[in-house]
Parts: C-alpha cells; structure tokens; sequence
C-alpha cells in the first residue's frame, strides 16, 4: 500500500509495537517452484511481523500458498527471494542448513495435521526425542520434563502408552507436548485440528490459547473458519499475497480476491487528533476503514451545542451510506481527541464495482445501513436535526 | 536376512482373546483367534471397520495385552512367547523383530528424511551412528525415493512418505513387517506401488508381511488372504475359495 498525501493534515505512519517485540519478520518473501510445465510464484513478496504472545491463525483456500509460508517460518523450505528473520535470527542469510537444523530444534515447535508420534515409542519417550535431538536438558532431567509437559496436555496417565492405544484427539496432544519439549518460543501449526472432532479440537484450541497467554507465540495454518474467531489475529492469504487485515475485518464477506484488489486499492490517511475527516454537507467520494485510533462522529446545533452520536474503532467502516444511497453528508466524522487515526480509502467508482460484483456484501452493508438509519432517527429527533449520514457498525 | 522355510510357522496365535471392558460392560474384541503365519508369506487380513484387524496386531507386536491366550515369534533365532516378556524386554525385542507402518505415515515433521529414518536406528543402536545413515540411504534407494533423502516430510506427496515410513520400518532389517491399513489414504496408483515395493520385500529380502485393510479388492494381491468378522476368524477354506475367485465373491 502506498500512503498518499490526500488527507488534509497527514503524519507519518507509525506503529506501536517495535522490531524488538516481533518474533517473526518477513520481508519480500517470494517463492517460486520450478517445474517442467514452466515457472510458478507460489508466494509474491510477503512482509509479514508476528509479535511475541501472538496467537495468530493464517487461513487461505487450498493453492493459496498458507503451507509454503509456514514452510518459509520453519525453514523446511526456502524463500527464493526476501528474508526471513526469527527471534532475531536471520534464517536464511548465511546458515548452512545443519545450522537450521539445529536452530529450528531449539526454538521452534512444529505440529502437523497427521500426529507424527513415532509408532514404537511410548508417549514419555516420543515427547522426549527433541530433548535428545537438539541435546537439550540433561539426560536424567528429561523423563521428568516430558512428563510435566504431558501433564500440561493432560496425557499423564497415558504416559506409558503407545500411541495407538489412545484417541487421536490425545495423540494430537503428545504432538503438541512434543513440540514444546525445548521450550520453543514459537509453536506452528499446519492444520492441526483437521483430522479431530470438534471437541477434540476444542481442547486444542484451549490450549493454544492457554500457551498463549504464557507468552509463547503461535501461528496455526486453518481452512475451519470457527477457528479463526479463537485467535488472537486472522491474516488471509490468498494467491500468494496477504490480504489487509483491516479490509478483511471491515468487510468479512468479501470474496478472498476482492479483498486483494481492495487490498491493492486502499490508500492510507493519517489524521492528528481531533481533525475533521469529513464535513457536513460535502461530497463524500470514499469509502473509508479504521485502520488505527478512532472517529468520532458528531452533530451541531444551537440549542445542544456538540453532540458525539458515536465512536468507531479499528475494523469499523464508514461513508458507505453515502455511497450506497447517495447524497451529501450532515454529520462531521473527526479524528477521536487522544491519539491520531489511520484510516484507509476506497474510492467510490472502485467501491461501487466491488459492490455490484458482491451481491452478499451490498445485503450486508445494505442491512447495516438501516440498522444504523434506524439507530440514530432517535438521536436525530433528539437534536432536531435531519436524517444523520454516520452510523456505527454493529459490533 | 532371515533364513526360512515355507513351512515354518514365524508368527502363532494360540486361542488369543482379547476382552475390553468398559463403562458399557465387557467387549469382546477377539474370540479365540488361532492363526500361524509362515516364513516369507505376505499374508492379507480383511475385515471390516470393529472386526478386530488393528486389535488382532496389536496383539502381534505386542503393543497391546491379551486377555487370553498366547502369542509365539520365532525369529532371529529365538522363540518367544511375546505377552510373557517385560514392557521393556518387549520394547526392545519389538525394535529388532518388527517394524511397523500405519495408515498415516508418522514421520516426524522437523527431521529430513533421512533423518526420519536413523532415529529408530540411533535408538536401537543396532548400527553405528556412521554406518547408519549409509543404511537409511540404502533404504531410501530400496523404497525408490533416494533423491529426496534431505527434504523434510511435509515437501513430498503422501505417496513418497509412505514409502519412506517403510524405509523407516526396515530400518533395524526387522524380518516381520507389520502393516496396518497402509494403502487407506494413497490414490490406487500409488497404493499399486506400495504393493509392488511389498512384493519385493518379500521375494527379493525374504520379508514376511503381515496386512490388514478392509479393501476386499485387494485380496489377490496377497500370498494368502484370512478374513475376520467379529473378532473371529473365517474359516481358512473360505478365504482361499475366495481368493481363487479374485477376491470378488460376497458372502
């Protein structure tokens, strides 16, 4: 996305978290296969940063490219442009790939789909390889911490056991025991939950969320959209490019390739607090998404003074009514008074032929238009005023 | 390499039970099952999904107790009675005699393959740590998968990672091969490679492989079918009688 300086006091963008809470940090990462049938970009220059405590789940219809950039994080593939850096590593620049071996055992937790627990070995023992592996932990200290991490997943009991004697909900789990066996602070997940029921799978997500909490950063690889709900941030790929987390927040029906091309379209504004965006009774010609901060929208009349009708935040949209139903507007939307607000724009030519090519999005935003006509006709009676134009999406 | 007859029993099943009980009551999994499987056989057990088949090797590998009965291998030289050993006796024996391939193909993700495969020998330490990855490499070139040898798992097709879990399976020259469902996820070419690969390891190494699947279809590919239904077993005559007739019959 390239800022443009449309807005009327734009600042530079800024962003709260720094370079040293990111776990992961992917810049111009591009993968291309090579075949017989000619050449294929499976990922098209991804920059991606993942903060640490992060539970973040990547989700993209299959040939998206979601398993190839978790290929690119665990390094059991490799970019053929960009870099990769983790928990401060440079992954790729410089490192033989017995290096990254040995990296990826002692920083990185890896849970597949299928459990990949090894057939002959008890669960104790399977939890206890990349102990062996990555040499980690003295060899008398590893039976015990193999099993406070089965204690963790609740497997104690079944400590003892091969894996085909108990359920593939709790082979997941020594999965996952085992993955935490060197204390990684990054676990990845491809599909982790696609071969369990769903109360299995809840008890997975359970945990993730519980690891989480303590501070261990997860990216799980999903195609099940109720899981996204649980994470903490959905990032959407779709044909090898990332889709703007707050397009997709703002306009969750939107087809994954609509997204993109809004994606690719959206213009970034900044404005200091207190700004005004929009004024009443001008034109509106943009669509427009709270990124960061908040807008106030807010009426004036003589007898009420000032009234705030409603605060947006991140993820909320407006100006839709206006370009939906037409007309100007009569409400002034500003900056909120504390911080300043990054917004991003649509134009409204390229809004209106998203529009007519989403049909389930125009019923949506058609809905939420009445909902919030209908909202505010109370407030509108209230301050004696005409049909207000901004109305706050519903949470 | 074993040495074997043809009519040298490996493996014997002598009035082998097995019961589970649960919250519901007792289950009846197995009901007196006595089979033998000869040296150099590659024996099929057919039988639908609760007919006992994973249960019945179970009991094989011992992975699983009994409830009655008795449980023989005579390999390697020696005859045991498996259920009669030590969890950590049979552990160990188990590393030697058998190797094991599941449906799905269990390879650890974050090593390479060939990686994948001297663990179970870095375990056993039945090669030295040098000697074993030449070993794995051998393996690899058997199951015909040799040149990805340093990728990880997750970057070649079911198909290749199954043939790599046999490779794994192999890796301590274990003269039973136990496999249960293994072709349940592979496309029917691929699954006809796994077949082929099979047949060799057992014409050509002197294997004996010891399948289950629910797959009538695949009756003729076996040396000799069982089925079993209900945790019993058909009579043998029957199983034969089908095999005569491409497996295609329906009882």
């Amino acid at each position: 996305m390239s800022p443009r300086r449309s807005s009327p006091q734009p600042v530079s963008v800024q962003h709260a978290m720094t370079s040293a809470d990111a776990v992961i940090d992917m810049h111009g990462v591009v993968k291309t296969f090579k075949s017989a049938a000619g050449e294929f970009t499976v990922l098209k220059g991804i920059d991606l940063t993942i903060y640490r405590g992060e539970f973040v789940s990547i989700v993209g219809k299959s040939g998206s490219g979601k398993s190839t950039l978790l290929n690119m994080i665990t390094g059991i593939d490799h970019p053929t442009a960009g870099r990769v850096v983790i928990g401060g590593t440079d992954i790729y620049t410089g490192v033989t790939e017995s290096q990254r071996s040995k990296w990826r055992g002692r920083n990185l937790g890896i849970v597949f789909q299928f459990f990949q627990l090894m057939p002959m070995l008890t669960l104790l023992e399977n939890v206890m390889l990349p102990m062996d592996y990555a040499e980690m932990y003295d060899f008398d200290e590893r039976p015990k911490r193999a099993m406070e991490l089965l204690e963790l997943v609740g497997l104690e009991k079944f400590a003892n056991k091969l894996p085909v004697l108990v359920s593939t909900g709790q082979q997941q789990l020594a999965a996952i025991a085992r993955a935490l066996a060197c204390d990684p602070p990054l676990l990845v997940a491809d599909e982790p939950t696609g071969n369990l029921d769903t109360k299995s799978a809840d008890v997975i997500i359970d945990l993730f969320e519980e690891l989480s909490r303590r501070g261990k950063t997860i990216v799980m690889v999903t195609h099940d959209p109720s899981l996204t709900s649980r994470t903490t941030r959905n990032i959407i790929i779709s044909d090898g490019e990332l889709i703007n987390e707050t397009v997709a927040k703002a306009l969750p029906w939107l087809r994954h390739r609509h997204m993109l091309e809004f994606t690719k379209l959206a213009q970034t504004e900044i404005y200091p607090p207190k700004a005004t965006i929009i004024s009443r009774d001008a034109h509106v010609e943009k669509f427009f998404m709270i990124h960061k901060g908040e807008v106030e929208v807010v009426l004036f009349d003589r007898k009420h003074g000032e009234t705030v009708i409603s605060r947006l935040k991140p993820g909320e949209f407006f100006g839709e009514i206006e370009l939906m139903r037409g007309g100007k507007s009569i409400a002034n939307v500003r900056a909120g008074a504390n911080a300043p607000v990054e917004v991003l724009t649509i134009k409204r030519e390229d809004f209106q032929r998203v529009m007519e090519q989403s049909p389930i999005t125009a019923e949506a935003l058609g809905k939420i238009v009445q909902e919030r006509l209908k909202e505010h006709r109370a407030a509108d009676s209230r301050s004696g005023r005409g049909l207000f134009s901004f109305f706050r999406r519903r949470p | 390499m074993n040495s074997n007859s043809s009519s040298q029993p490996i493996i014997e099943l002598r009035d082998v039970v097995k019961v589970y009980s649960t919250a519901a009551g007792d289950f009846p999994a197995l009901k007196g099952i006595n089979m033998q499987v000869r040296a150099g056989e590659f024996l099929g057990i057919i039988g639908k999904s609760g007919a006992g088949k994973s249960t019945l090797l179970n009991m094989i590998t011992g992975v699983d107790h009994l409830t009655e009965g008795e449980v023989l291998v005579h390999a390697n030289g020696s005859s045991v009675s498996v259920h009669r050993m030590k969890e950590d006796e049979i552990a160990f024996w188990r590393g030697r005699t058998m190797g094991v391939v599941f449906q799905s193909f269990q390879l650890l993700p974050m090593l390479t393959l060939v990686e994948n495969i001297t663990l179970p020998m870095d375990l056993c330490g039945n090669f030295h740590p040098k000697r074993s990855r030449e070993r794995a490499l051998e393996l690899l070139r058997l199951m015909e998968i040799e040149e990805h040898a340093d990728k990880f798992p997750s970057l070649i097709s079911g198909g290749q990672q199954q043939r790599v879990a046999i490779a794994r399976a192999l890796a301590n020259d274990p003269p039973i091969l136990i496999a249960d469902e293994p072709t349940g996820s592979l496309d029917s070419v691929t699954a006809d490679h796994i077949f082929e690969l099979f047949q060799r390891l057992v014409e050509e190494q002197g294997k004996t492989i010891v399948m289950v699947t629910h797959d009538q279809s695949l009756a003729p590919r076996f040396s000799r079918t069982l089925r079993i239904r209900d945790g019993e077993l058909d009579s043998a005559n029957l199983a034969e009688a089908d095999l005569r007739s491409g497996g295609r019959r329906k009882r």
